[in-house]
């Protein structure tokens, strides 16, 4: 679960990004947050995977008061939190099966776990028979599907995904986020910051929109994958 | 952390010196380059502090006996000689040995001119050879303090030349080992910071999938011992076949100064486990911390 209470941020450099953000998402809800660029999307994303730490007021996620976390608790707490990114962040020496098992050897897994769960997660996002390529071997929207099954192995709450379409192919775009729909559908929280507004509206739901670091709408639309 | 973690980290640290080959290369050499100029100034040191204490050594001073000695004193004190510490052979020139000695040095061999002359004249006396040159003053002090000493005579300025030789020596050799060692681990971690640098996009992701710091340090650590330990290795290879080149360089020219200087050299194999152990440290604590610094500022993710 995800709780922002008042929450305000700014930059070193004086920048206002956040002016009193109220939020609350759900266990098991999926929400897009839409805005133009500079409007404070990132800075969302920054302060839920405490990267940066809110000028006043409360970020909650999965428990943690992120406010309060020591230095030495955030590797705890990111590790209940699968990212994925636009430019899919994946370690460009190891394999597909290396770059996802990774994020389970991080919390120290045994090798049953890893050789269980990888191949699993390989399979569901359709990568099993790639498992031994590299990143730069595979399609850019492979790349993001590995980078989406590196997320899930560790069947984390929440997954936060940021524009995680931006460097796809169109075709391969609406492949993602309907995977991304169905995990929720399992009862992961979802939070997919997205420019994309054709897609938001194609697949509708939970849209927050942040316009100059204050959310100007909060509501569920209807989309024709819904229907 | 689990055996299996830790084996894969390490596995990782390796599998990285051959996926970053330039930077290992780079590295590799720079640290053997480092321990080559400092192995060749510690043996340059050792060697000069050698040659030093030999030519030190063939220093003897003389032990006049007071020609009014009881007869057969001279027994008493060679034995008192022969307690002070710091003296080696102790050799016993009577009267005889001693004209012997004024007609071979002053009179070009020609007894004649001794004819008649009694030897009553010359002490007897005792040539000591010194073993510890450094404390030249207080044995002769000693020596001028016992009973029927009529004088000693001692080349107390050549062994104050080489004593200071000697000091300046291991003051200078201490001076540049230290700093070379200081500039090594400059360059090292330089070197190993540009390596960490190009590789922080990795680090970045590894923290943001919750790898917590030792996580993500052991495997630069174990690549930055492992790279230290090769080093070390080729390092200590090319000193001992350098070295032993130029010792049989050396030897050969047997008739010539340096070939009596060779002599008192330090043969490679009497040092070579010190230089290896001086090396292997070197190489993994320089390998090691460096990685370890040069990482700081990218973990804060």
């Amino acid at each position: 679960m995800i709780d922002l209470i008042d929450v305000s941020f700014q930059y070193q450099n004086g920048t206002e990004a956040l002016k009193n953000i109220n939020l609350r998402v759900n266990n098991g809800e999926f929400a897009f947050v839409v805005g133009s660029s500079g409007a404070g999307k990132s800075s969302i994303l920054k302060l839920l995977l405490r990267e940066e730490v809110a000028t006043s007021g409360q970020v909650i996620v999965n428990g943690y008061n992120l406010n309060r976390l020591k230095n030495r608790q955030i590797p705890n707490f990111r590790r209940s939190i699968g990212v994925v990114f636009q430019d899919f962040r994946l370690i460009p020496n190891m394999t597909i099966y290396d770059n996802v098992a990774f994020a389970l050897r991080v919390t120290d897994a045994s090798l049953k776990t890893i050789r269980q769960q990888v191949p699993y997660v390989l399979e569901l996002m359709n990568l099993k028979h790639k498992a031994r390529m590299y990143p730069y071997e595979i399609s850019g929207g492979e790349q993001q599907r590995v980078a989406l099954a590196r997320a899930l192995v560790n069947d984390p709450p929440l997954i936060v995904a940021d524009e995680p379409t931006g460097n796809i192919d169109p075709e391969f775009s609406y492949e993602i986020v309907e995977m991304l729909k169905a995990i929720n559908k399992c009862g992961t929280t979802i939070l997919m910051v997205t420019h994309e507004h054709d897609m938001v509206k194609y697949f509708g739901g939970r849209t927050i929109n942040i316009e100059e670091g204050r959310i100007v709408f909060d509501d569920y639309i209807g989309g024709a994958y819904e229907s | 952390m689990r055996a299996s973690s830790f084996r894969y980290l390490v596995k990782n640290g390796i599998r990285n010196l051959w996926n970053n080959r330039m930077m290992t290369v780079a590295s590799i050499g720079t640290l053997i380059a480092c321990l080559l100029i400092v192995g060749f100034a510690v043996l340059f040191s050792i060697n000069v502090d050698n040659i030093v204490k030999f030519v030190g050594e063939q220093n003897e001073i003389v032990v006049f006996i007071d020609l009014d000695a009881p007869e057969g004193y001279s027994d008493t004190l060679k034995s008192e000689l022969s307690n002070i510490q710091g003296l080696g052979d102790i050799e016993f020139v009577s009267r005889e040995q001693a004209m012997e000695d004024v007609i071979e040095n002053y009179l070009d061999g020609d007894e004649a001119l001794m004819e008649g002359v009694e030897n009553d004249f010359l002490p007897e006396s005792f040539r000591v050879k010194i073993l510890d040159p450094e404390h030249l003053d207080s044995i002769l002090t000693q020596i001028e303090n016992m009973d029927y000493v009529l004088k000693v005579d001692a080349p107390t300025d050549l062994s104050n030349t080489l004593m200071n030789m000697r000091k300046m020596v291991n003051t200078f050799g201490g001076a540049v080992i230290i700093a070379l060692v200081i500039v090594s681990l400059v360059i090292i971690t330089n070197t190993i910071r540009a390596s960490v640098f190009a590789r922080r996009k990795e680090i970045n992701i590894m923290k943001y999938v919750g790898a917590n710091n030792a996580f993500i340090r052991v495997p630069f650590v174990v690549e930055g011992v492992t790279l230290g330990l090769i080093a070390a290795l080729v390092a200590f290879g090319i000193i001992w076949g350098g070295y032993n080149i130029f010792l049989d360089a050396v030897t050969s020219e047997s008739n010539t100064w340096l070939g009596s200087i060779s002599q008192n050299l330090v043969p490679f194999e009497q040092i070579a486990y010190q230089i290896l152990g001086y090396f292997l440290i070197s190489g993994i604590v320089v390998g090691g911390f460096g990685s370890a610094m040069s990482m700081r500022g990218h973990l804060k993710v």
